[in-house]
């Protein structure tokens, strides 16, 4: 394919007056991968999509799209199309005149345009609503028209910018399976914005996670969740995310909150650390750190139960109800493997 | 009904009881230069109309005066506002700025206009086309030029409303929908034709309906200039309505004259209102 969709990002710097939003960004997208840009609100995850639209001009760095500079291009010479968070429908417009807008200011001719626009509405299974207007729509409904409209005109890349967030949760499940099969059938290089980890994590190929305007990581889920880079980011996957816990290392011997541990492998000078454990690898056990349930959260199929371990609330997830009510002591236990050590002063991963 | 009964009253006697009093007039025939000819007139007054080319020739003033005003504040207040839109810093001083004339009384800017602006040799217009060499012209007094001028001085006068109207559509309307738009490929202009334009279309409209109503009746500011003249250069159905009342003494034939006028404005507005449900 000609087009194929390769994104490349170099050195992207954004500022708002004395506000650095973007402190250059490098990012590299393959052609059809589902890539997520995940962070916090303010982490700059929503701007890097707005550049990479055009929309929003930058300060420094240069976009690439198959290998073409198109930095100093409109929005609608570089061939994307986009998903807006508020959707951004044309009120005025019916959903048919909607999705066929954006091949209509090209001049595509009325059959050919009559064709793509049936053929879009029926991939997101809004045929039935085409004479609609907007306002006329569910949220759903309104989601599916701006994806057809993105759709409708076969872009090498698909931009979206948290299009899930304004559906309610039931909704959200069943689209986010939707569009990943929607962008397996048709190939397309999608860059999605979420500040939703979960969601994430399982619609996409890669993540690149963002804080305070850097990328921190850049990976594929499961990688990210394993071997998250520094303890920002460990705190920020998961659910819930990782218990992150003062510890000292000492000659070989790891201390937490006083209370001895079996050491992981794991290089190190001695000192001050922070040590991470996933709340799905606590367990209750005969022995370990002394703990108090501080709540019991039951979800059903598994339960959360946050501990207070010397003063801090640590949480605890299993899917086997635990014999454990609110006030009762106890001791919690992992084994080594399951530790991820950072380094206290830089958040930095330490590595075994 | 006893609360509202005295607000009943009041707006009958300001209101109905002098409409009646104009329509049964229009039916008489009070000519005060020769009062011992009143009597019922019937129809009369109205069929007199159709033989009077003094009255044709106001009517056909009237749709000048009214259509070319009301072009050129859509067009001009749009394009203004299209202009102010983009500056990013002083728009409240340009509003503030924009109802100056508005607030003004239209008589004041009628005479404003023909003491400062118009007048030969000392008016604004007049120095400025002398220092650049132009012919000197008399705006108000050539019969040619004075319906041009007083189409000028309204739309001086009510362009600000109509621009004030766009500006406050137009900064309401969502950004996104503008970003959405450049990434479906609309070139600037498309993006203006296809969104903006119908997405103003209501303000657009209201302008429309109520600049027609107001100047289908205009009378103080070209009272104020012309008073009508040269002749019947600037003569409005209005303005002959109240010559023929006031000037003429005829009072039966301007009261017709004024029923016309009234019944023009309410079907033009009727027309117009049933225009903006339709769609």
């Amino acid at each position: 394919m000609a087009n194929a969709g390769r994104v490349s990002m170099r050195g992207i710097v954004k500022r708002h007056g004395s506000f650095t939003a973007l402190h250059g960004i490098d990012l590299d997208i393959a052609p059809g991968e589902f890539f997520a840009l995940l962070g916090p609100s303010g982490s700059g995850k929503t701007t890097t999509l707005r550049i990479l639209a055009g929309l929003e001009p930058l300060d420094a760095g240069q976009v690439m799209l198959d290998g073409v500079d198109v930095t100093a291009r409109e929005p609608g010479e570089r061939d994307v199309a986009m998903v807006f968070q508020s959707y951004a429908l044309y009120p005025h417009m019916t959903v048919y005149e909607n999705i066929a807008f954006p091949l209509r200011m090209v001049g595509t001719a009325k059959g050919e345009t009559d064709r793509a626009v049936k053929d879009a509405a029926a991939k997101v299974h809004i045929d039935h609503l085409l004479a609609r207007r907007p306002g006329e729509l569910s949220g759903g409904q309104q989601q599916r028209c701006a994806l057809a409209r993105a759709i409708v005109r076969k872009p090498r890349l698909f931009l979206l910018d948290e299009p899930l967030s304004n559906l309610d949760a039931k909704l959200r499940l069943e689209t986010r399976v939707e569009l990943r099969k929607l962008q397996r059938a048709l190939g397309v290089t999608a860059v999605y914005v979420t500040h939703d980890q979960e969601e994430a994590m399982t619609i996409a190929d890669r993540v690149a996670v963002f804080m305070d305007g850097r990328i921190v990581q850049v990976g594929r889920p499961q990688d990210i969740f394993a071997r998250p880079a520094t303890s920002v980011v460990a705190a920020f996957i998961g659910s819930p995310p990782m218990n992150l816990l003062p510890a000292d290392l000492r000659d070989g011997e790891l201390r937490v909150a006083g209370v001895p541990l079996p050491a992981p492998r794991m290089a190190g000078r001695d000192g001050p650390i922070t040590l991470g454990v996933r709340p799905a690898a606590l367990r209750i056990a005969e022995r370990g750190l002394p703990a108090r349930v501080y709540l019991v959260e039951n979800l059903g199929d598994t339960t959360i139960v946050d501990l207070d371990v010397a003063g801090q609330v640590i949480k605890l997830r299993t899917e086997q109800a635990p014999n454990v009510r609110e006030g009762d002591h106890v001791h919690v236990a992992f084994a080594p493997e399951a530790m991820h050590v950072f380094d206290p002063a830089t958040g930095q991963r330490r590595e075994g | 009904m006893a609360l509202f009964l005295p607000a009943l009253v009041v707006l009958i006697v300001t209101t109905s009881a002098p409409l009646v009093y104009l329509a049964w007039t229009s039916l008489e025939r009070i000519d005060l230069s020769m009062p011992w000819l009143s009597g019922f007139a019937g129809a009369g007054n109205y069929l007199q109309m159709g033989a009077d080319p003094r009255f044709w020739h106001s009517l056909w003033l009237t749709l000048i005066y009214t259509v070319s005003t009301v072009v050129l504040q859509v067009l001009l207040g749009l394009g203004l506002a299209l202009l102010v839109l983009r500056i990013p810093k002083g728009q409240g001083i340009l509003r503030v700025a924009a109802i100056l004339p508005i607030v003004l009384a239209p008589v004041v800017v009628g005479l404003f206009w023909r003491t400062l602006v118009l007048a030969p040799d000392v008016g604004l217009v007049d120095v400025v086309t002398r220092a650049l060499g132009l012919p000197s012209y008399n705006w108000l007094g050539d019969p040619k030029l004075a319906l041009l001028s007083v189409i000028a001085i309204h739309t001086w006068q009510w362009t600000p409303f109509a621009f004030l109207v766009m500006l406050a559509s137009l900064s309401s309307l969502p950004p996104d929908v503008f970003e959405a738009a450049r990434i479906d490929r609309a070139s600037a202009w498309q993006r203006f034709r296809y969104i903006t334009l119908p997405l103003i279309r209501p303000a657009i409209v209201i302008v429309v309906i109520m600049r027609t109503m107001i100047a289908l009746s205009a009378f103080a500011a070209i009272f104020a200039a012309t008073g009508g003249g040269p002749g019947t250069a600037t003569e409005i159905l209005n303005l002959y309505a109240y010559r023929t009342s006031f000037s003429e003494l005829n009072l039966g034939y301007g009261a017709a004259l004024a029923m016309v006028l009234l019944a023009i404005t309410l079907a033009v507005s009727f027309v117009m209102f049933r225009a903006r449900r339709a769609r």
